[in-house]
């Protein structure tokens, strides 16, 4: 058994920071670069000392994962065109009068809570700096699908006519529901 | 050298896919080829080129595999077809810049069309 217990416990910490699968896989670098400090014929001591400075302070490393991480990237999209959403459903919906409508001001309300709750969550996981909060993203994704669905489903069953701004909304979030759908196992998987 | 850091910060993706064309390799050999490669002038701190090549293997542009190494999982790379399509864009558009740039800094008549 090749190691040393400066490594072991460098991987500990980064068991404690990231996905399984990932620290195997660094664990096995680690290891490659304390051979190869061996090789050349470095004690063990310093081998360890050498191969834990290349890989960067645990934290580092980790941060680096979380801010390259697929839940971190989909939030940062999803708040990016979040403007554009907000621009395109408010024309919409003043453009047909959805104060006239008969929606229950309770779902309304609901509706627009669960909406500030989704990118309050988006927000965190951007600012996060721990990887599992990144995974956050994923049930944020699925509950955004939802609102965009429920938006369209009210749209289809409500609206009097079809105005030019609900012509452009419409694509829009069949798209982002579309992108939202495939990004949540990655999300929740990485 | 931190301006080299700098400077290498948009070329990594493709640096590290280079480092794929001739093979298959693992994280930690993928780094020693990096710097190797540049003569020890790209010696990347090893905690930013596995979540670059995690990010390149979501992207489609790798494909990583897993085995056993001395009783140690490890975690293998390999260019999928995107990838190499991706490389081989990416030479053809560093070639023209850097002879933009060389053309440009060396004074260097640029080369005429026939």
């Amino acid at each position: 058994m090749a190691g040393h217990a400066l490594i072991a416990a460098y991987v500990s910490d980064l068991a404690r920071r990231l996905p399984a699968d990932t620290v195997a896989e660094l664990a096995d670098g680690l290891e490659e670069t304390f051979e190869h400090y061996r090789r050349l014929g470095t004690s063990p001591a310093a081998a360890a000392a050498a191969a834990v400075a290349e890989f960067g302070r645990p934290e580092q490393v980790a941060s680096e994962f979380t801010r390259q991480s697929p839940g971190r990237r989909a939030a940062l999209a999803l708040l990016a065109t979040g403007p554009l959403f907000a621009v395109l459903w408010g024309t919409s919906l003043a453009s047909a009068q959805a104060w006239t409508w008969q929606i229950p001001i309770g779902v309304a309300l609901a509706f627009g809570a669960a909406l500030v709750g989704v990118a309050a969550v988006l927000v965190a996981v951007v600012l996060s700096r721990s990887y599992a909060r990144t995974r956050l993203a994923g049930p944020a994704c699925g509950i955004l699908v939802l609102l965009d669905a429920a938006m369209l489903a009210t749209v289809a069953l409500v609206a009097p006519v079809l105005t030019w701004p609900m012509a452009m909304a419409i694509p829009a979030s069949c798209a982002r529901i579309v992108l939202s759908v495939r990004s949540v196992p990655r999300i929740l998987a990485g | 050298m931190a301006t080299d850091a700098q400077a290498l910060k948009g070329h990594l993706d493709v640096l590290l896919l280079a480092t794929m064309a001739d093979g298959p390799r693992h994280g930690y050999a993928i780094r020693e080829a990096l710097r190797d490669g540049s003569g020890g002038r790209f010696d990347l701190p090893t905690g930013t080129v596995y979540p670059a090549l995690h990010r390149l293997e979501r992207a489609g542009l790798l494909a990583g595999s897993w085995s056993t190494v001395d009783g140690r999982r490890r975690r293998t790379y390999r260019l999928t077809d995107e990838g190499r399509r991706k490389l081989a864009g990416e030479r053809a558009n560093w070639r023209g810049f850097a002879r933009a740039v060389t053309a440009l800094l060396e004074g260097d008549p640029w080369p005429a069309t026939p």
